[in-house]
């Protein structure tokens, strides 16, 4: 027990970092320039530079170098529409942050072109969370300039693991910021840690632990770190994934002879199984009205994707493209639907349009797996392997934008990207 | 790869040694860990978490986002207790059997999954031949849209096919035909006229007269000054002596839009609303058309 709490206070091993590798023909050219702080002292983050890296990431964003810069205006009266049209700049932002006991962001974004204000506002929090006000302001010019909603205010959960050679792996559960910093660990364990998931109101977390040497499926609280073990059955207990209104979890068993797809009433631990086939049925998904499930099943023969609905208990097969299409997970558009498809050999993250039922092809690395949606639709964490080590990459929806998040030590594996969270 | 193939070797694992196990059935469950123990050589793949692991577990520690350790609630785990050892059958043949089943359900596994590619790909021909039909449709009113207004833009509706009166093809006759038929692909309209008359004196019975009939009536409309009268003549000897004829419906909403074009409504509103009565029923294209007509100009 120790040793794991030592391990769990060196959350910074887990650390991810960014590099993007692929972004869009034409983005919008933005300057951020660094905030006025209006405190004692240094500023404690540079809050600009938070804003700066989520609107980078998204792709659709070319932010000005601060060394172009010709002034550093922080107030409308200090703006030259001038010194940015020199440089091509299109949008200008302004800030500037103080501090009484908590920390207040006002910001300004300004049409270079057209000369004019677009808008202003403010964020304002406690002073720790600085970097959540600087998603915030970023989720903001990014929802005012692009018509999306932003999503850099999200976490994101992850499993690494740090080979001990000769020993027991460390397997550690892992919360960070959207860009991947922050990182709390969650929970520690010498044993795999699977398939987390959150809660839709993202205020609890669901995975597999194999700490009591076999599968089982736990929940924890996030603010308390307080857990329950929902299920301990024989064989596995696998891939929960609550329901959009969080009353149930459908979940993988084994219990009564192969792996099924079950559903668990949050309130009463009952127990519905929805499929009964000899074949494997695995990896539940809700599509976001939350009338039926995607799943996985080998019932075909080869792994593809099928639908089941709660309501007529009709199951039909979505995937028909390959020999292998797995572990699907849905937009909340309930159109795209993201999976793992393997083409010559080769796993890939792909995206199935419901409406089309076209399937496209989004990465072109060969070991891509466990795709996880953002809440905004626009892009895409999946786990794939460089230089064999497990990192975490992103591609957009429409597979223009790519960027990396590789770890500094370990593997890094199972992303889950949250939903949207309350403020 | 992802999850599912862990589980197909978890899978794998419970069929591979069926046969050692079929007392189990009995119990309404496969001793998973039993078997992973049991065959923990083949299952110890470094990576993968459903290997066998030693019994010892260690415990795990869980945080809150402060990153305090919280103490574990105490849950209430609701899975079987562990089973006893399963007793081991021996009939050989009932591993015969088992394995037999086993067989049975992959040779069903993989017809299913025929019948749903099958059917799916059924559902999918059905589509690209309604879409096919659909952008005919739009093609031959594009054509007819064009016709109407006495511009130069092609007909493009697809070769008449012979139906009400089957005629013997005459030597020369399909010859004859084509070479008019590519004077309309190619916009020589009045040359076009010219053959398609040419054609019908040689060949006034032929299987292609119903079609030539068409294309004059068509290309009445189209060259410079229209002939309406002429045109009328056309679809309406094409009805008289082919009513059977594929073409038809069309020669009727044809002769409709001629009588509109000449101002008579009310004629034209006849012809248009008996494309409507006589071929509402069928697939034809016309009927769609007529309709537009109706609903755009009346």
């Amino acid at each position: 027990m120790s040793i794991a709490l030592a391990y769990g206070a060196l959350d910074a091993r887990a650390d991810l970092t960014i590099e993007i590798t692929q972004g869009v023909d034409n983005p919008t050219a933005i300057a951020v320039v660094p905030f006025a702080w209006q405190g004692g002292g240094a500023a404690p983050l540079d809050v600009a530079e938070v804003i700066d890296g989520d609107l980078t990431r998204s792709g659709q964003f070319a932010p000005v170098g601060r060394a172009d810069m010709l002034s550093r205006p922080s107030t409308e009266a200090e703006v030259f529409y001038r010194d940015w049209r020199a440089i091509d700049t299109e949008y200008l932002l302004i800030g500037r942050v103080s501090v009484t006991d908590r920390m207040r962001i006002d910001y300004e974004l300004f049409d270079v072109l057209r000369q004019t204000p677009v808008f202003e506002g403010f964020e304002s929090g406690p002073i720790d969370e600085a970097r959540l006000l600087g998603h915030r302001v970023a989720d903001a010019v990014y929802e005012k300039l692009t018509g999306i909603r932003g999503a850099f205010a999200t976490k994101l959960l992850y499993v690494s693991v740090t080979r001990v050679p000769g020993g027991k792996d460390y397997y550690r559960l892992t919360l960070a910021d959207s860009d991947g910093a922050r990182p709390v660990v969650l929970l520690e364990s010498r044993e795999p840690i699977l398939a987390p998931a959150w809660s839709p109101d993202g205020r609890q977390i669901a995975y597999v632990s194999f700490e009591s040497s076999r599968p089982a499926i736990y929940r924890q609280d996030l603010a308390t770190g307080q857990r329950e073990q929902l299920t301990n059955f024989r064989g596995l207990n696998s891939s929960p994934a609550w329901s959009p209104d969080g009353n149930t979890m459908a979940m993988v068993l084994s219990k009564d002879g192969n792996p099924d797809i079950y559903l668990m009433n949050m309130a009463d631990r009952q127990l519905t199984r929805i499929t009964k086939h000899y074949a494997i049925d695995t990896e539940p998904a809700w599509m976001p009205d939350g009338r039926s499930l995607l799943f996985t099943s080998d019932r075909g023969g080869k792994p593809q994707i099928y639908r089941y609905d709660l309501r007529s208990g009709a199951t039909d097969r979505l995937t028909f493209e390959g020999n292998y299409n797995a572990r699907a997970r849905v937009a909340q558009d309930g159109r795209n639907v993201v999976l793992v498809h393997q083409q010559e050999g080769k796993f890939h993250i792909a995206l199935l349009d419901l409406v089309t039922n076209r399937l496209h092809i989004l990465t072109s690395t060969e070991l891509d797996e466990s795709p996880s949606i953002a809440p905004n639709g626009s892009m895409v964490l999946y786990a794939t392997k460089q230089a064999d080590r497990g990192i975490l990459a992103a591609v957009s929806v429409d597979g223009g934008v790519k960027f990396r998040l590789p770890a500094r030590e370990g593997d890094v594996r199972e992303p889950a990207w949250s939903p949207y969270l309350a403020r | 790869m992802g999850y599912l193939d862990k589980l197909l070797v978890a899978g794998g694992l419970v069929v591979m040694t069926g046969p050692l196990c079929i007392g189990i059935a009995a119990q309404d469950y496969v001793d998973l860990e039993a078997e992973r123990a049991a065959t923990a050589a083949a299952a110890t793949a470094p990576a993968d978490p459903y290997g066998a692991r030693p019994a010892q577990a260690y415990p795990a520690t869980s945080y809150g986002v402060r990153n305090a350790p919280a103490a574990n609630s105490a849950g209430t785990p609701a899975g079987a207790p562990p089973a006893p050892a399963a007793p081991q059958s021996s009939g050989q043949n009932l591993g015969n059997l088992f394995y037999q089943i086993q067989q049975l359900q992959q040779e069903v596994m993989r017809l299913n999954g025929m019948v749903e590619e099958q059917a799916h790909e059924l559902r999918m021909l059905k589509e690209q031949s309604l879409e096919r039909y659909v952008d005919l449709d739009k093609r031959l009113s594009a054509g007819a849209a064009a016709a109407g207004s006495g511009g130069s833009a092609t007909s493009a509706a697809a070769p008449v096919s012979s139906g009400g009166m089957p005629a013997a093809e005459q030597r020369g006759e399909s010859e004859a035909y084509r070479a008019a038929y590519a004077l309309v692909r190619d916009q020589q309209f009045d040359q076009a006229v010219q053959a398609f008359r040419q054609f019908l004196r040689d060949y006034p019975d032929g299987k292609y007269a119903p079609n030539a009939h068409y294309w004059l009536g068509e290309l009445y409309l189209v060259v410079q000054p229209p002939d309406l009268e002429a045109a009328r003549q056309s679809f309406t000897l094409l009805l008289n002596q082919y009513p059977d004829n594929s073409k038809a419906p069309d020669a009727l909403y044809k002769l409709g839009k001629v009588q509109f074009m000449k101002g008579n409504r009310a004629g034209a509103r006849e012809y248009l609303d008996r494309v409507i009565s006589q071929y509402g029923s069928s697939n034809s294209s016309a009927v769609k058309l007529a309709r537009d007509f109706i609903a755009e100009n009346y």
